[in-house]
């Protein structure tokens, strides 16, 4: 059994995004709920969130945005930059809270504290550019995250692997010139889902280019599908780049339940492929690993698909 | 949509005494694939493509950048030896979709832009034109792309479009397509958002088919050519 850190808060809850929107607290409660009738709690190492320091955000996001969406939210805005950042006035110091506890489990699984975690946080992160809120997302959770792991603990090499069933734009776009953050994204086809980017020919800029790998699934395309990926592309990829760090951006909204996109991937497909993942980081990475909550809004789904990826971090 | 603002205004040109290798020289800096060959007077006089010079000089000479003395002869060739003369050009203000269809009739790759008097203001290309569309369709901006099977009747865009609205949803674009399916059309919403459940549940409920993707096929519309 691996020593699993799971970052949960109550807190999280507070991000109310408003009548009619899926990004909703029940989704962190259907977690939780999941890891917990499962039995799991005893096993994991739960650590409540705290505040990032801002210089943190900084080194990702723009001072003059992480001001803007200070204010906004301090302003009592309803949105922030787009209709589908639904917030509240608390959404600025959550959006925090997920960040700097991302950043607590970080500290501890570089310390060999834990061996890995799952940060069931809210806001999500992915869509979120430099300097622009989108999706749903604020801060780049796993962008400040993988910068601060080089910055803080002058770790060389991270690799970012994102199975949310939307492009990370965000994320791709932060790193997209830089060969020390390889990105790999699997996602439905941007030709059929938001947010329109993530084609296979996207494959980094300039010095980062080759850091970078898209893989477009077709609408109702499944786990057969999801299997040659993981078996030809992010394998591959990875064996090559030799991450000392995996962060992974889950998403869980590829679920063929989940009626944000039209990918089919069954529950036995998650879970299959987030054990695949873990061995990649076992072989690669020494285990370190640190998987972040993106999307998945399919509230009868959710449980059953956290206990499984928690069970595959605990490999129990 | 007119050529003029959607044109290539700065235009490399060559001029008729200019030999096939600067010509060749000049496709190969810039990065493009058709020249405009005009004389003193700055009028039209014809286009030379990549295409041209490649199928004047013989492909030995072609594959190598210090030809040797047997290619001589080759360097002599200027490219009014070899341009198109008076060639199919299209005027400022025509529009984007004229370029569209005369591109696909003639089997070019780009038409020299000319004013009424004969000078060259421009050329516009296929990719001038691709840009244009990208545009169009906002494909550059983050959405989702919805597409809707609807009966061919008055008053249908309106009943999707109100669907979006309360939903609280902008398009980037909205495209309304033939289908193979008689008094059938299709129509493509693309949306400025990650959120389409509630908008795509609303739409079904107000009857409407949602078009499986997988199942679009292009082809299957009715040809006119």
């Amino acid at each position: 059994m691996k020593r699993t850190g799971l970052l949960y808060d109550e807190r999280f809850l507070k991000h109310l995004t408003g009548a009619n929107h899926p990004e909703v607290p029940e989704r962190l409660t259907a977690i939780y709920k999941g890891i917990r009738d499962r039995g799991l709690l005893e096993h994991l190492q739960v650590i409540p969130a705290q505040a990032a320091p801002r210089m943190w955000i900084e080194t990702v996001h723009d001072r003059d945005y992480v001001a803007r969406f200070e204010a906004a939210c301090r302003n009592g805005d309803s949105s922030f930059e787009s209709p589908d950042n639904q917030m509240c006035a608390d959404t600025f110091d959550v959006a925090l809270l997920a960040v700097g506890g991302i950043l607590e489990i970080a500290d501890r699984i570089v310390n060999g504290e834990l061996d890995n975690a799952f940060c069931a946080v809210r806001p999500p992160g992915h869509h979120a550019e430099k300097a622009k809120a989108m999706g749903f997302c604020y801060f780049n959770n796993v962008a400040v995250a993988a910068t601060y792991l080089q910055t803080q603990w002058l770790i060389e090499r991270v690799a970012i692997i994102d199975f949310d069933v939307h492009h990370g734009n965000g994320t791709q776009a932060i790193f997209e010139d830089d060969p020390t953050v390889f990105y790999y994204s699997i996602h439905e086809h941007p030709s059929f889902a938001y947010p329109g980017t993530g084609r296979a020919f996207e494959a980094g800029v300039q010095r980062g280019t080759g850091f970078t790998c898209n893989t477009t699934v077709l609408p109702g395309q499944g786990d057969d599908f999801y299997r040659e990926a993981v078996e030809k592309e992010l394998g591959p990829a990875m064996t090559r780049f030799r991450p000392q760090v995996i962060i992974v951006s889950t998403g869980f909204d590829a679920h063929v339940d989940d009626d944000m996109a039209d990918v089919a991937l069954s529950t036995a497909g998650y879970a299959w492929m987030m054990e695949e993942i873990i061995r990649l980081g076992d072989r690669i990475a020494d285990g370190k690993l640190i998987s972040v909550l993106e999307g998945g809004y399919c509230l009868e789904r959710l449980p059953e698909l956290a206990a499984d990826h928690v069970q595959a971090l605990l490999q129990i | 949509m007119f050529i003029s603002k959607s044109m290539t205004s700065k235009v490399i040109t060559t001029r008729p005494g200019a030999t096939l290798l600067e010509a060749r020289e000049l496709l190969k800096t810039h990065k493009i694939r058709h020249l405009p060959v005009i004389g003193d007077d700055k009028r039209l006089l014809g286009i030379i493509t990549d295409r041209d010079i490649r199928s004047a000089l013989p492909a030995a000479f072609y594959r190598d950048d210090c030809p040797d003395p047997a290619g001589a002869d080759y360097t002599q060739l200027t490219v009014g030896d070899v341009m198109t003369p008076d060639p199919t050009a299209i005027s400022p203000q025509d529009t984007i979709e004229d370029a569209l269809l005369q591109i696909q009739k003639m089997r070019v790759g780009a038409f020299p832009v000319v004013d009424d008097d004969g000078f060259l203001k421009g050329i516009i290309s296929v990719r001038d034109l691709l840009r244009a569309f990208i545009n169009v369709l906002g494909i550059e901006e983050p959405g989702t792309l919805l597409g809707i099977l609807v009966e061919e009747k008055v008053g249908q865009l309106k009943k999707i479009v109100d669907a979006i609205t309360e939903e609280n949803i902008s398009c980037g674009s909205i495209l309304v397509s033939r289908h193979w399916e008689k008094d059938m059309r299709a129509v493509f919403a693309y949306l400025l958002t990650n959120s389409v459940s509630r908008v795509k549940r609303k739409l079904t409920d107000l009857g409407f088919e949602l078009l499986d993707p997988m199942e679009w096929a292009m082809d299957r519309l009715p040809q006119h050519d």
